[in-house]
């Protein structure tokens, strides 16, 4: 046994210098989209202040001992709830949505911390002993945890957190070993439904997917036949969804479906959004010489549409560094996942890679035009302090798990 | 059934395909969008950053000969709407501001409808200095309304030219279709008179700026410092071969009368005045005509808009008298010396064509001062209709002269042709032929016809083509350039032309009809005329030169239904006539001193 070991052994540098990466690129980005705005010309400095924060926060969450979260995954959970009730009373509303609290000067968004707490919570609910996502009685219990926060969330209402919060139990599920068929049972709707927006071929190609991977498990007709009735009536179902939403999220899809149906409404977005980007070309057009970004064209862009800053002013090479460096952040988290023995840490990782990739494949989706515009924003470079806090949090709970990875328990 | 383990191999490689596609997916998306149709994005930043805005060029405005302002520009204020940001619950608010009807913006909207939303759309033009500072104290909140300087016609020269300058208005939808790479919607474009048929000369060519807009299409800086930038070239000054001095006269003269006035000078062909009365007033058109002025205008009985300088054809009565003299001696049917008695008319068949008075024996010289129709009468059937028809043609008459600022009439010369047209084979005698010796009858000519014989006669028998504009100032290097019009010259003899012309002297300065406006100072031929007029009273005409041995002006006067010429045509000619030669003599004694 080696008594010296390296220090890269205790503490990840890779996802360390990723995520700082990212952070550093995003506050780049900021300054650029609100510096001399007229209203968010101090967003710069404020981010910085929460970047610090964060990194005390990161800090934290690395050197508290590991065993520590096992301990509060529940009360996490429960206060996470209480959180997002108090919310939905005492809380703010900020474009459209009531996902606000105020504590004097700043403010923190509940449905980001909340994100910790459910992570934690599956965590630990799923490696007690004898609990199975396979047995029925935990699966629903499970749905029902998962269900919670999430309906607190869509009454907020916040469509695009709790689609992350869906896909954190999804994910987490997927990793503690559900069985796939059953898996792709719920999810298959879900895929049938996204597809049904882009219209009826759309919708037929998947239909007709669901029905090559139903050929792949080998399941007997009638349980084929149902699970082909069950992905067409909810496709139907969807269309009562839709009225569930906000006006606004209606037009959103609407626009992402066709940008042009409403070039200086909803669509507008879309459309000046990919024009910032593809008007970036290879090298882009230099720092604050994005005309896109510094004449304004994006409302809000230091928040949801970090991305096509870095798209516009630094070009094909930034926007693929960027890509790149999520991905390299995703395979390193898969990795520390699948060679953490402690099976909680290793659900926990996948959890927190869950909420990242959710976010990341949405923003820079509808970045890019390929995915409707849902208000979500780019881990470690959009602007907004929760949400910053909370991935650093989970980025050095990721890491703590790191350098206990060899603890069984 | 190792694949339901935690973080199986199998459920590992899943997600990291699944990553995996995601990556390779916004790569791909990345290359597309930036890289591969790269330029057509750049293009939609540029159009959507960068706003092009058109820069109108002042029109040319209009110089008399002695370089005098005819007509100018000033500036006025126009507001404009912008569809595509302009909220129409603001409609009523602007509609009570400028004084509109309710829902006229509206309508303005719904006409030009089928337009790009980023076109702006003229509202009103000549907006008040007081609601300009309105409109620019409430910008901020009314989105997409502009107020922007246009410039208009300045008509506050004194020279009404109604008829010669013509007006602008703006464009319609059917010439905007066929000319839209040189017109936007809202520009002006010249619809009568010098303004139509010498718009391309006019309208310059339009300058553009680039400029930087931000999301709200609000301007906020010059593009690339104004490097791509073009001036607007200002459109050519035209410079008219009218004597402003002598145009306000001549429009004085007839703030009475109806009635038309053409002055030219013969060597040039050259118009120095140009009158159609009544006429209206260009300021009118300046800004936007409402449909009512216009319709006031149409309905006017004295027929405002009618241009009867070129348009109105009527007998030329005596004054075409000259024309069968100089017939009758280039064919040698008559010399000088032929004399006709004179009892008071003549008979022919069973008709008598009665003279004014019983002139008694008159040669071709006497015949003209004393306008004795008898000697005329007998002269034109020895000419003979067709013979005579042909010269009239010569002096231009049944023709179009083909002037530059108007389609001015051809009138009416009756041949053997003509008059089996209309009265048939073998309907019609000789006896249609008397009158038109003395010009009554068929024969209908217009006054700029009368002027442009008078040319011919006082400039002795060449002239050229009777013209309103004499050439154009280059806009962009302030060069003047000149216009070449057609030489006129008929087959006459200089000595049976110095007969005739002694004739019309004697008009004036002998025992003439016309003895009342001689002056003592300025040697003017003339010649009266009084066109019948079966609806009322006649017409007066009178036709005249100055000075007799020089010529510098010919004038045709014609003045309706007021009586006879030598009363009421001759004093303007003589006026006019009086005023310009002593201009003339003035400047030239001016010149020979410097």
């Amino acid at each position: 046994m080696e008594i010296t070991k390296k220090i890269s052994d205790k503490f990840d540098f890779i996802i360390f210098i990723i995520v700082s990466m990212l952070l550093g690129i995003g506050l780049i980005a900021i300054y650029s989209a609100t510096n001399a705005h007229p209203t968010a010309h101090g967003n710069f400095q404020k981010q910085v202040i929460s970047a610090a924060i964060a990194y005390v926060l990161f800090f934290t969450a690395y050197f508290i001992p590991y065993k520590t979260y096992r301990f509060i995954a529940v009360p996490s959970y429960f206060i996470s709830l209480l959180t997002l009730i108090m919310v939905l009373v005492f809380g703010k509303t900020v474009y459209g949505a009531k996902s606000w609290i105020s504590l004097g000067p700043v403010g923190f968004q509940p449905a980001e911390f909340a994100k910790i707490g459910l992570i934690l919570f599956l965590g630990h609910f799923l490696t007690r002993q004898r609990k199975n996502p396979n047995n029925l009685k935990d699966f629903m219990l499970i749905i029902i945890y998962s269900a919670v926060p999430i309906l607190l969330i869509l009454l907020e209402p916040d469509m695009g957190t709790a689609i992350v919060y869906v896909m954190i139990t999804a994910v987490i599920l997927f990793w503690s070993g559900i069985d796939l068929f059953w898996f792709f049972i719920v999810l298959s709707p879900i895929f049938v439904v996204f597809s049904s927006l882009f219209g009826i071929a759309a919708f037929i190609i998947s239909m007709l997917i669901v029905i090559a991977l139903l050929f792949y498990f080998k399941r007997n007709i009638f349980t084929n036949g149902t699970i082909v009735v069950l992905n067409l009536a909810s496709a139907y179902l969807f269309d009562y969804v839709l009225d569930f939403l906000k006006p606004h999220q209606q037009k959103r899809i609407e626009s992402f479906i066709n940008p042009m149906s409403d070039p200086l409404g909803a669509g507008y977005n879309i459309l000046q959004t990919k024009t910032a980007i593809g008007s970036g070309g290879l090298l882009g057009k230099g720092f604050l010489e994005g005309n896109q970004t510094q004449l304004r064209f994006i409302p809000e862009q230091w928040t949801d549409f970090i991305y096509c800053v870095i798209g516009e002013e630094f070009g094909f090479i930034g926007s693929i560094l960027v890509v790149s460096l999520f991905i390299f952040l995703f395979l390193r988290l898969v990795y520390i996942a699948s060679h953490t023995k402690n099976k909680f840490g290793s659900i926990v990782i996948i959890g927190a890679l869950a909420l990242i990739f959710t976010h990341f494949a949405i923003n820079i989706g509808m970045n890019l035009g390929v995915a409707p515009v849902i208000g979500l924003p780019l881990p470690f470079m959009s602007y907004g302090g929760s949400s910053l806090m909370v991935n650093m949090i989970l980025m050095g709970i990721v890491i703590n798990f790191y350098s206990n990875r060899r603890q069984q328990i | 059934m190792s694949d339901k383990l935690l973080g199986s191999n199998l459920r590992k490689n899943i997600l990291l395909t699944f990553v995996g596609i995601i990556g390779i997916g916004f790569g791909s998306q990345l290359i597309k969008m930036q890289i591969i149709e790269h330029t057509a994005y750049v293009q939609k930043s540029d159009n959507n950053s960068v706003k092009k805005v058109i820069q109108q060029a002042p029109r040319g405005i209009f110089f008399d000969r002695n370089q005098q302002v005819l007509v100018s520009n000033k500036p006025s204020y126009t507001l404009q709407i912008l569809p595509a940001i302009y909220n129409t619950r603001n409609d009523s608010i602007i509609e009570s501001i400028l004084n509109l009807e309710p829902k006229s913006i509206k309508e303005i909207l719904y006409a030009k409808r089928g337009y790009s939303k980023f076109i702006p759309r003229v509202i009103k033009r000549n907006v008040s200095f007081q609601n300009l500072v309105w409109f620019e104290e409430h910008k901020e909140k009314l989105n997409g309304v502009n107020i922007v300087v246009e410039m208009q016609r300045d008509y506050s020269f004194d020279v009404k030219g109604a008829h010669i300058f013509g007006y602008l208005r703006e464009i319609n939808s059917q010439q905007l279709k066929t000319q839209n790479d040189i017109y936007d919607l809202g520009d002006f474009i010249g619809i009568k008179g010098a303004e139509k048929n010498y718009e391309n000369y006019l309208r310059g060519k339009k300058g553009y700026e680039f400029v930087l807009v931000d999301s709200r299409r609000k301007t906020i800086g010059k593009y690339l410092e104004g490097i791509n930038d073009i001036d607007p070239t200002k459109g050519n000054d035209l410079v008219f071969t009218i004597d402003a001095n002598l145009q306000k006269l001549a429009e004085k003269e007839f703030e009475r009368y109806s009635g038309s006035l053409v002055a030219i000078e013969p060597a040039t062909g050259e118009i120095l005045a140009y009158v159609s009365a009544p006429e209206y007033n260009l300021a009118d058109f300046a800004s936007v005509t409402s449909t009512e002025k216009m319709n006031q205008l149409r309905n006017d009985p004295m027929k405002p808009l009618f241009d009867r300088a070129s348009n109105s054809i009527y007998p030329p009565g005596s004054t075409i008298k000259m024309l069968a003299a100089l017939i009758g001696l280039q064919e040698g049917i008559i010399t000088e010396n032929t004399i006709v008695n004179c009892k008071g008319g003549f008979q022919y068949g069973d008709r008598f064509f009665k003279c004014h008075g019983v002139d008694g024996p008159v040669n071709v010289t006497k015949a003209i001062e004393r306008s004795c129709n008898t000697f005329f009468y007998k002269l034109i059937l020895d000419i003979g209709l067709d013979r005579w028809a042909k010269y009239i043609r010569m002096f231009g008459f049944g023709n179009s002269i083909g002037l530059d600022i108007a389609n001015d009439s051809k009138g009416i010369v009756p041949d053997t042709d003509y008059y089996n047209k209309v009265y048939g084979v073998r309907k019609w005698t000789k006896g249609n032929l008397v009158s038109l010796g003395i010009g009554q009858g068929e024969l209908s000519v217009t006054t700029l016809q009368l002027a442009q014989y008078a040319s011919l006669l006082a400039n002795f028998g060449k002239t050229k083509k009777p013209h309103l504009v004499k050439g154009y100032i280059e806009g962009f290097l302030g060069e003047m350039k000149m216009f070449n019009y057609d030489d006129l010259e008929i087959p006459i003899s200089r000595e049976n032309l110095e007969i005739v012309r002694e004739g019309m002297f004697r008009v004036v300065n002998g025992n003439g009809t016309a003895r009342h406006i001689r002056l003592p100072n300025i040697a003017i031929a003339g010649k009266t005329g009084t066109s019948q007029n079966p609806h009322g009273e006649d017409h007066a005409l009178f036709i005249a030169f100055a000075p007799y041995e020089n010529p510098k002006i010919a004038i045709a006067v014609f003045v309706e239904n007021v009586g006879y010429g030598g009363t009421y045509a001759a004093p303007i000619a003589q006026r006019l006539i009086k005023s310009y030669i002593e201009n003339f003599d003035a400047d030239t004694k001016d010149l020979a001193k410097l």
